[in-house]
């Protein structure tokens, strides 16, 4: 495979423009082009299926972590009926390691409101929501100035450019559950409801939001729809990686010089990422491992990253998953007993509590690690361990329970030395 | 017709399934605690997982396609599924805990599971003996526990509304309740508060589950998470009987079961019926065993010189017929009672006929407004249609307090008129009031001669509800005059059948010293020489069947195989539910 070229790459998403957030700005950089141009070129767009065609042609893999084609899920919605469809865009980013999305909110809102209002034309959507994470009060407030103005240029709102298209856009805010970010709990919980994940199916295009046609989109994934307009699927495609191209935001959080949000192709090599893009790591330490995709994605000892680059299909061979791309970096001195304890206690905290294995495994998983880290478990609490995670593993409604006992199984597989010297060691009676 | 495997053996369905339903039908079983066959699928348990696989057929020959041994392929769902919520299909290849070893592992898992935080103390809880999650542990669970960190502690003894006991360890978070309160009752009462294994369900902050549904909750939660206030701690489940019968309270008929233990009703629940409650009964209907055990009448009543006392049977039925004899027959007022059963109503009729009295006449306790198109009726009386088809006059207060004025003897079954307010005292002045009455009350205070009778649940009678539906009743409790031992229709208990008379629990008392309606008129009619034997119940109704029309065709027999029989209304019989 040839490597990406990385280096030369210009960033689309959040390039380096002074007041990009402000809506003059935006437009002044040939924004909301796409958008009109699906609404009114009609050499170029023969209606909303060109559109969804044109997407899927791009092959925009989800960036909220499932990694499906965008484009394939818009073409699932249901011919219109005349009732009401949505669209809802997931912001509630909550995992830890991941903040890529709040990104486009502080510095370039208008080109997801964009990536939305197309996405809401090609699906023949009259309402999109908009669901940020609570917990982000400045960047909601962000959104919800930066949707007033797209409305205030008639971008939104009726008959937009003059065409019979409408469209209402709404910001809706989280609580602070990090399972409201599984898609069918957010729309629970737009719907005003407890946020429990449905069983699906039906899937959320046949009944969704209050059992109407619903599509749900990530933030960044919305976001790189305008550039697919302007430019081409062929340009998306030929960037980053083969089956998983384009640009994306990368987050790298953890011990390395330069944390931060990166836009670039996908497919990077794991290590450039690390010691070209971030800085190398902090006070010259050693690199130990990475979480290569938020915390629910399997951990990866420094010794398995040789060649690695960030795609589904390299991370795959190593036993490991792109997720939402917000790297971890850990160097040498970090305790994996402790790491692992975090991850456990956060999936406990946040686990909704609908399904049996999630709610009583996660808790489970959290007081034997807490033993172990204070020095109090035994090496066959870790055999335990590794049982209760398949006592979990695809037995309930949503993936939480996946990523909680993901994180456990591998992170005791790779590092499992370390674990067993945390242990009391086990006395047997001589037979 | 289309086919699926399940276990090996093939079934051909019609029709729409899930999976967990259609394999309950086949009489077979997937243990499972969140569904309820009334409710929507949640399916949050997690413990109905089965295997479930679908025969590939050939797109091309639309024929099966078969692997080197000539089998056909199946392709199996990577996960195991829920079958609660899976719709049965054509071709669908089915693996429970029977034949899977998979299977049997992921619910001993998921058990293991939900006992982690589960207080486990059966022993001072309600639901031990009756309890699903009990019962299928013992069945399906793992022998032992991994868990040997702290358990997760919540809230106990909560009162969460007048009848409602909530201990939120015990809750395995099923959500039939909340469920309950928004599908079933529609007051959206009861939500799941917290996260994770915190959870538990929970009224909105200062507010009551004062639902008049909220003790289905208790029926339905699969653990003692909810327990009834009232029967907390009363009684061990395997002490009762259960013996079926019909609600009494309003004019639905609610199908219940009444649980006694030495002859007193200690609980009372629904019992399913898809024509009439399904699985489900109003909070007051409940409250009525009391009813059966409290105020009772035992020994018949008279008046001497100005006071109530105690009498015989003996000088019960000469005063009935002194009373009769004496009283100009047109004087005579004979009140049937519309909470009186068909069977009660009917020999007192076939009394008056004898006699050349009057038809007797009946005054509905109906109050507008009260139900709530539902389980509860406006109508408080269970068999108002029941008199209706017997051809009793109907009377309003206005007539019925004429016909009182004309008379010089009133004989009154079981409707307690001066408590309800149809009469006042001032109308029977100079009257000779005559009632068979099963509790105390104002009436009965007033009554010159009260002649005690059974209840609904110390005789097998018929009544007919709001929809014309007729259905009986089975002795549940025993009077002085009955025994279980003898009766076979009876329940016994454990206690019942190993224990003695001798035993420290029996007490006498609670056996009433009271009669049916027609063996106490079988008697005084043998005193006056008269031909009316009305032996029991069963008999009673065959009679009925022959001759009144409206019921022709019932019997007991039917009534128990059809769950109750809808008969024929007039519409301008019919009361409004």
């Amino acid at each position: 495979m040839s490597t990406v070229d990385w280096k030369n790459y210009e960033p689309v998403l959040i390039p380096d423009i002074k007041d990009l957030n402000k809506i003059d700005v935006y437009i002044k950089q040939g924004g909301y082009k796409a958008f009109e141009s699906v609404l009114k070129d009609k050499n170029k767009w023969s209606g909303p299926k060109s559109v969804v065609n044109e997407v899927k042609e791009a092959n925009i893999r989800g960036r909220g972590g499932a990694g499906f084609n965008a484009g394939l899920k818009w073409s699932f919605m249901p011919p219109v009926d005349g009732g009401p469809r949505y669209l809802a865009c997931n912001g509630d980013e909550s995992e830890p390691g991941t903040f890529k999305d709040r990104k486009i909110f502080e510095y370039n809102p208008h080109v997801f409101i964009e990536g939305a209002l197309i996405a809401a034309y090609a699906m023949e959507i009259t309402t999109i929501y908009v669901y940020i994470r609570g917990e982000y009060r400045a960047y909601i407030q962000m959104m919800e100035k930066a949707i007033s103005d797209s409305y205030e240029k008639g971008f939104i709102g009726k008959n937009i450019l003059g065409t019979d298209f409408s469209v209402d856009f709404y910001v809706h805010s989280g609580a602070g559950a990090y399972i409201c970010g599984e898609e069918t709990s957010m729309l629970e919980s737009l719907e005003g409801k407890r946020g429990y994940p449905r069983v699906k199916p039906p899937f959320p295009a046949q009944k969704g939001l209050w059992g109407r046609p619903t599509t749900i989109n990530n933030i960044e994934t919305l976001a790189h729809v305008p550039a697919v307009i302007n430019r081409g699927a062929v340009w998306f495609k030929n960037i980053g990686a083969e089956n998983h191209p384009g640009p994306i935001l990368y987050g790298i959080s953890g011990h390395v010089n330069k944390p931060g949000v990166y836009e670039l192709p996908t497919g990077v090599p794991v290590l450039d990422l690390i010691y070209d893009v971030a800085g190398g790591m902090r006070n010259g330490k050693k690199l130990k491992a990475v979480i290569p995709g938020g915390s629910s994605t399997p951990v990866l000892r420094a010794d398995q990253l040789d060649g690695i680059t960030m795609d589904s299909d390299s991370l795959r061979t190593v036993g490991s998953m792109l997720g939402t791309a917000g790297m971890v970096v850990m160097d040498e001195d970090t305790d994996m007993v402790d790491v692992l304890w975090r991850i456990a206690h956060f999936y406990h905290h946040e686990s909704c509590g609908q399904c049996t294995p999630c709610r009583e495994g996660t808790g489970w998983l959290e007081k034997i690690l807490l033993k172990i880290k204070n020095g109090e478990g035994e090496v066959r609490d870790l055999d335990l361990l590794l049982d209760i995670t398949t006592q979990m593993e695809g037995r309930t409604i949503c993936a939480l329970a996946d990523a909680a006992a993901w994180p456990v199984r591998f992170t005791i597989n790779r590092f499992r030395d370390e674990f067993e010297a945390r242990c009391k060691k086990s006395v047997y009676a001589l037979a | 017709m289309p086919e699926v495997i399940i276990d090996g053996k093939s079934y051909t369905y019609e029709g729409q399934y899930k999976l967990l339903q259609f394999i309950q039908d086949l009489g077979k079983e997937v243990p499972f605690f969140c569904y309820h066959p009334s409710m929507s699928i949640p399916a949050n348990c997690r413990q109905c997982m089965v295997k479930v696989g679908q025969y590939i057929i050939d797109r091309e020959s639309g024929e099966h396609q078969l692997d080197e041994k000539g089998e056909r392929v199946i392709r199996w769902f990577p996960k195991l599924q829920t079958a609660c919520n899976i719709d049965v299909a054509d071709g669908m290849v089915v693996h429970t805990q029977e034949t899977d070893e998979l299977v049997r592992r992921a619910q001993k898992d998921n058990l293991e599971l939900i006992l982690i935080n589960h207080p486990l103390d059966c022993p001072i809880c309600d639901q031990a003996g009756e309890c699903p999650l009990q019962i299928q542990t013992y069945k399906y669970g793992p022998e032992g526990s991994r868990f040997e960190v702290k358990k997760v502690h919540k809230p106990k003894r909560i009162q969460l509304g007048p009848r409602v006991v909530l201990d939120a360890e015990r809750c395995i978070n099923c959500t039939r309740c909340t469920r309950f309160t928004e599908e079933i009752s529609k007051t959206h009462q009861l939500t799941i508060t917290r996260r994770g294994d915190k959870n538990y369900p929970t009224t909105a902050p200062g507010l009551e589950f004062d639902d008049p549904y909220s003790l289905n909750t208790v029926d339905i939660c699969p653990v003692g998470a909810l327990t009834s206030a009232d029967f907390r701690f009363k009684a061990r489940v395997w002490e009762m009987n259960q013996t079926p019968g019909i609600d009494i309270t309003n004019g639905k008929g609610c199908n219940i079961d009444l649980w006694t233990r030495d002859n007193l009703v200690l609980r009372i629940t629904p019992r399913f019926n898809k024509d009439v409650n399904g699985h489900w009964m109003p909070d007051k209907g409940r409250e009525a065993y009391r009813l059966f055990n409290e105020n009772r009448i035992s020994r018949p009543l008279q008046i001497l010189d100005s006071e109530q006392i105690l009498s015989s049977w003996n000088n019960a039925i000469a005063t009935f017929n002194e009373q009769v004899e004496e009283a100009n027959k047109k004087e005579i007022l004979v009140i049937g009672s519309a909470h009186a059963s068909v069977e009660e109503n009917y020999s007192l009729a076939r009394f008056s006929n004898l006699l050349g009295l009057n038809q007797p006449v009946f005054v509905p306790h109906i109050i507008e407004g009260t139900g709530d198109g539902f389980l509860i009726t406006d109508d408080q009386a269970p068999n108002t249609n029941g008199c209706r088809l017997l051809g009793f006059t109907e009377l309003d207060q206005k007539s019925i307090k004429k016909a009182v004025k004309k008379a010089s003897l009133v004989i009154l079954l079981s409707d307690h008129l001066l408590d309800r307010g149809v009469l006042s005292p001032g109308d029977l002045d100079g009257k000779f009031l005559i009632t068979f009455a099963t509790n105390h009350s104002d009436t009965t205070k007033r009554a010159d001669l009260v002649i005690p009778i059974t209840t609904a649940a110390e005789h097998a009678a018929s009544y007919v509800n709001v929809d014309g539906r007729i259905q009986r009743t089975i002795r549940a409790k025993e009077t002085k005059y009955t025994n279980r031992r003898l009766d076979l229709e009876m329940s016994e208990g454990r206690l019942d059948r190993y224990g003695t008379n001798f035993d420290n629990w029996v007490t006498e008392e609670n056996k009433i010293d009271c009669v049916p309606v027609w063996s106490f008129i079988s008697q005084a009619a043998g005193a006056q020489d008269l031909d009316l034997v009305l032996n029991e119940g069963r008999e009673i109704m065959d009679e009925i069947a022959s001759v009144l029309e409206p019921f022709e065709g019932v019997s007991y027999h039917l009534m128990d195989e059809q769950s109750g029989i809808r008969l024929h209304l007039d519409t301008k019989e019919k009361t409004k539910t």
